[in-house]
């Protein structure tokens, strides 16, 4: 080997390792779901010989699916939704606000992160069940007779969704709007702009891309949850990657699962791409 | 909106961020058979419970070994890759940004999945670490990533080519210039790959052997079943444990940890 050759060889070496874990990992693990969907299901084994689009008709056929990915995407928009109205006020504010409450502030945001999905989900029974403290407090206080039903249910899936996705809302918002140059809200005032107008035409159409990419993470973090919906929801309210890992773990129907799995993912990139389309338009415009 | 309706508006947000994270670990101190508020007089007994508890303590262990070990591995691939990207990516250095940040883009339930199915295809079978392991390495690499990525935003190739022009191989080169400078990245990314690896939930439940858990499966199994506050007790510990290592991080070793 000549020198120029192992010069160019040498930087690839620095490369090959992850380039390996993720081609052997991520790539093939995703091109053999795709496969997996299109396989016979097994008799006692997770799938069987050859290949089919039954488990996509099964999918179509049987309502009670599609109504699971209705519902599904229906919860995600509404955790996305309230993610970006309890969001933004909060993002400005650590992007604008006093120095002294930004840090604090900051650091609040960040620190449920760190604490496991598992653990936040819990706490939210915690509040959340018939005998938990809002119904407690409540029922103490004589505001109401029995417990109000906010678990085993969508509103307690998205209470604890809203809450496990906000900082991912909150983070892409806050530095769009730290990105503003402040002179142009000054312009815009002193031209007399009143603080209203001023945040409407210059803040918000500024932190769109902002917008749109807390949107579109919270919106795909929140389909595929499964530990928030499954612990919240029970066996009475089920998201569709709830019935997919399900289907996997109790019942085997690898081929049939993946299917699910792709159809949610599909939809869910669809609805995403269409999100895309429309904000940059509205951005234009 | 007036200033005063701002802040309270700020703070209202903020308790609801650390309400469910309180209450866990207000209720670990419970003295009473039952979670019920306000507790039942405090006391250490659930801690008492979960250290006896020999499960909870395998599942801990399990959890710390695969951190660790997913911080080894991760810590190298990743720190490798950032060095790549830096000075070697060329053209190609959005390509390879995006490929490093896949893992945390695409839904984790998916990877888990597919994993779970390509894992047992290829017969590595799942009586063994290996699948978790590359879920988790997976998963934390990004994150390792952009830590060295960013220490290394200032570094100057011309100092590295100074060095070899005074005679230094490609192994002092990267000893003597390089490493003192991505350090602060490769411990902050290092830490918290661990962090991370502790926490995963869904890569860990789809691909654990028969009869292992780590804390976070064990935590969900049995919260499906019990409702004692012993659940309370195993959640603060892991509270605890990760939060100390943020604060030693960033507080005693003055990294700052870039998590996006």
């Amino acid at each position: 080997m000549n020198a120029s050759a192992k010069k160019r060889i040498g930087p690839l070496l620095l490369i090959a390792p992850a380039a390996i874990l993720l081609g052997v990992f991520l790539v093939l693990p995703y091109l053999n779901i795709v496969v997996m969907s299109f396989r016979m299901p097994g008799q006692g084994t997770p799938y069987g010989p050859g290949f089919t689009f039954g488990n996509y008709g099964k999918f179509f056929s049987d309502f009670f699916y599609v109504q699971q990915v209705i519902n599904t995407l229906w919860i995600g928009f509404l955790t996305t939704f309230i993610c970006l109205v309890l969001g933004y006020p909060v993002a400005w504010q650590l992007a604008r606000g006093a120095s002294a409450f930004r840090a604090f502030g900051y650091a609040l945001v960040l620190s449920p992160l760190l604490v496991g999905i598992v653990i936040r989900s819990y706490g939210w029974t915690i509040l959340l069940g018939n005998n938990g403290i809002i119904n407690r407090t409540l029922t103490g206080w004589g505001l109401i007779d029995g417990p109000l039903p906010l678990m085993y249910n969508a509103l307690g899936i998205i209470i604890a969704l809203v809450h496990v996705f906000l900082p991912f809302m909150i983070l892409p918002i806050m530095s769009a709007i730290q990105g503003i140059d402040p002179s142009l809200e000054s312009a815009a005032r002193s031209l007399g702009a009143s603080k209203v107008t001023s945040f409407r035409r210059i803040t918000l159409p500024l932190s769109l891309p902002g917008i749109q990419a807390g949107c579109i993470l919270v919106f795909v973090l929140s389909l595929s949850a499964y530990v928030t919906p499954s612990l919240i929801g029970g066996l009475r309210v089920k998201t569709m990657a709830v019935t997919v890992v399900d289907a996997l773990i109790d019942t085997f129907q690898w081929p049939f699962g993946s299917a699910l799995a792709l159809m949610l993912s599909v939809t869910g990139a669809i609805v995403v791409v269409i999100f895309g389309r429309l904000t940059v338009m509205k951005w234009k415009a | 909106m007036s200033k005063p309706f701002f802040t309270v508006y700020c703070l209202i947000i903020y308790a609801f961020l650390l309400a469910p994270i309180a209450v866990v670990v207000i209720a670990s101190f419970n003295a009473g058979a039952f979670l019920t508020f306000p507790p039942q007089g405090l006391s250490f007994r659930w801690y008492v419970v979960f250290f006896n508890n020999e499960v909870f303590m395998r599942a801990i262990r399990t959890s710390l070994w695969i951190a660790a070990l997913t911080m080894v591995i991760s810590g190298i691939i990743g720190t490798m890759a950032a060095m790549f990207y830096v000075t070697h990516a060329g053209k190609l250095k959005e390509t390879v940004r995006v490929a490093m940040l896949a893992p945390l883009l695409l839904p984790e339930v998916l990877t888990a999945i597919s994993l779970l199915f390509f894992v047992y295809s290829v017969g590595l079978g799942t009586q063994n670490l290996v699948g978790m392991i590359v879920g988790h390495v997976l998963i934390t690499l990004p994150f390792v990533f952009i830590n060295v990525s960013a220490s290394m935003e200032s570094y100057d190739p011309a100092w590295s080519l100074a060095a070899q022009s005074l005679g230094a191989g490609r192994f002092t080169r990267f000893r003597r210039i390089m490493l003192p400078l991505i350090k602060p990245g490769v411990i902050g990314g290092c830490l918290f790959a661990f962090i991370i690896s502790f926490d995963i939930f869904t890569i860990s439940f789809m691909l654990k052997g028969v009869g292992m858990s780590t804390l976070p499966i064990q935590l969900f199994d049995y919260l499906r079943t019990n409702f004692t506050p012993e659940a309370a007790a195993v959640s603060t510990c892991s509270i605890v444990l990760t939060m100390a290592v943020v604060v030693i991080s960033e507080k005693v070793l003055g990294l700052r940890i870039h998590r996006f």
